[in-house]
């Protein structure tokens, strides 16, 4: 009986586990979120800037990453790095992958953004004798990140959805335990899945409703 | 003093030789005018004077540095010389106050007060005290016009090039700008060097005027002398065109 199953299934017990789970999976997010917006707008300016031959080869790194199952990345970092004596506990391991990968990401948001900008604000900027850099940090990324908002945050939902890939390399995140929930009685199942759809829901709302917001206060 | 000079200067993009030989020396103080038909190589020589186009030989002294020379400091001869342009080029994210401030602020290290100060008897000047909070989107071409002029003056330049000022401004807006210009052409320290179409101006203001055409200057002499008795028959043809309008 499904009836049945919505009131056993959430235990004050299994929503704890679940609440925990939904603990990791928003660290691992927001930690991702920070570093993969860092290291993708670093890689992306570099991509920008066209820098002889480092540009290029940062541009082909960022290609391959680009191109691969982030799957592979989470186990690539989880079971291969280790054979090179590099040992990194599941939640990091996770945040290294999804950062990995989302940096690559939004590289290209961010090359594509800077490049969107009209060449005129360079030149204005470098003639009233800002520096290169003094443009960017003053007149070029100001303006580019207004209009990057809206594709960056569509792609920090799809890093929160991808946490649940971290189940693949078995990290106690929620989508993995509500298995572990569901496993214990099939009529589990329907509710379970339905709580986490909830819960996965109202975070990715959350963000684009804070993108909408952002992008209205700023456009 | 010669405060722009040129020696045998050329200038390629790709195999298109875009400067030939350009041998030109300006004056401290001194207006000189720059005319030629479109494609003739004045926007781009005006733009080697600040290092926005690079030079492939020659040597090119601005304010007594070679910008030919790997180890010349950009960033010092922008700091003193300013560039209007002809699409106006405003910080899009910034007021027209924050326009004529941020150089100044960030290059300068002017005292917070004192450059409200000298940026809203600047804005007074070009007649835009009244827009100092307003953005660029919000304000007329003549107006972004006037405002980028004196986003440039802000930095107490010694030399300001124009780079076909008026020419995307709608046809009433043009006296404004050509008035503010004719203003810091009184200033007798002010170098300036401006590309434009607009004769009257030119008549008016300058103390030479360059003719170019194919990247070439063919011309170069006092501004009575060209208009009054023009040498080149490319000019006299130039100048029967542009008379018509």
């Amino acid at each position: 009986m499904v009836t049945l199953g919505i009131f056993s299934a959430f235990t004050p017990q299994n929503v704890m586990y679940l609440l925990g789970g939904l603990g990791i999976t928003v660290g691992v997010s927001i930690i991702s979120v920070i570093l993969s917006l860092i290291f993708g707008s670093v890689v992306g300016i570099i991509q920008f800037e066209r820098l002889p031959y480092f540009s290029k080869f940062v541009g082909t790194i960022n290609n391959v990453i680009r191109n691969l199952p982030l799957l592979l990345i989470i186990f690539f970092v989880y079971f291969a790095l280790p054979k090179i004596g590099i040992h990194l506990p599941i939640f990091w391991a996770t945040v290294v992958a999804m950062s990995t990968f989302e940096s690559a990401m939004l590289a290209e948001i961010v090359r594509g953004g800077l490049e969107s900008i009209d060449i005129g604000q360079f030149e204005g900027a470098r003639a009233n004798g800002l520096s290169n850099m003094q443009t960017m940090i003053y007149i070029i990324l100001p303006q580019a990140y207004k209009k990057m908002i809206p594709p960056i945050i569509s792609q920090l939902i799809s890093l929160v959805k991808d946490t649940s890939l971290a189940m693949g390399i078995v990290l106690a995140e929620m989508t993995y335990r509500s298995q572990i929930i569901y496993a214990q009685n099939s009529t589990y199942i329907i509710p379970v899945l339905v709580a986490i759809t909830l819960v996965y829901f109202v975070l990715n709302y959350g963000l684009s409703l804070i993108a909408r917001w952002a992008d209205h206060k700023l456009a | 003093m010669s405060m722009i000079e040129f020696k045998n200067v050329e200038k390629y993009y790709g195999n298109f030789h875009a400067l030939k030989n350009i041998n030109l020396k300006i004056d401290e103080g001194e207006t000189v005018v720059l005319i030629g038909p479109s494609g003739s190589g004045k926007s781009t020589l005006i733009r080697t004077v600040n290092g926005l186009e690079e030079i492939q030989e020659g040597q090119l002294l601005v304010n007594g540095f070679d910008l030919h020379d790997p180890k010349t400091d950009m960033n010092r001869i922008r700091k003193n010389v300013g560039m209007v342009f002809q699409h106006f080029n405003l910080y899009n994210n910034k007021s027209t106050i924050e326009n004529v401030m941020l150089a100044p602020r960030l290059v300068l290290k002017r005292d917070e007060a004192e450059n409200k100060r000298e940026a809203m008897a600047l804005l007074e000047k070009v007649g835009l005290a009244d827009k100092a909070a307003n953005m660029p989107s919000e304000l007329s071409g003549g107006q972004k016009q006037r405002a980028a002029i004196a986003r440039s003056l802000a930095m107490k330049p010694k030399a300001l090039l124009f780079d076909e000022p008026t020419s995307a401004l709608d046809p009433e807006m043009i006296g404004d700008v050509l008035d503010v210009m004719r203003d810091i052409a009184k200033d007798s320290s002010m170098t300036m060097l401006v590309v434009t179409h607009e004769m009257s101006f030119a008549k008016a203001v300058a103390d030479r005027v360059i003719f170019m055409a194919d990247g070439e200057i063919l011309e170069d002499s006092s501004t009575k002398e060209f208009f009054e008795n023009p040498k080149e028959e490319r000019a006299k043809q130039f100048l029967s065109q542009v008379a018509d309008h």
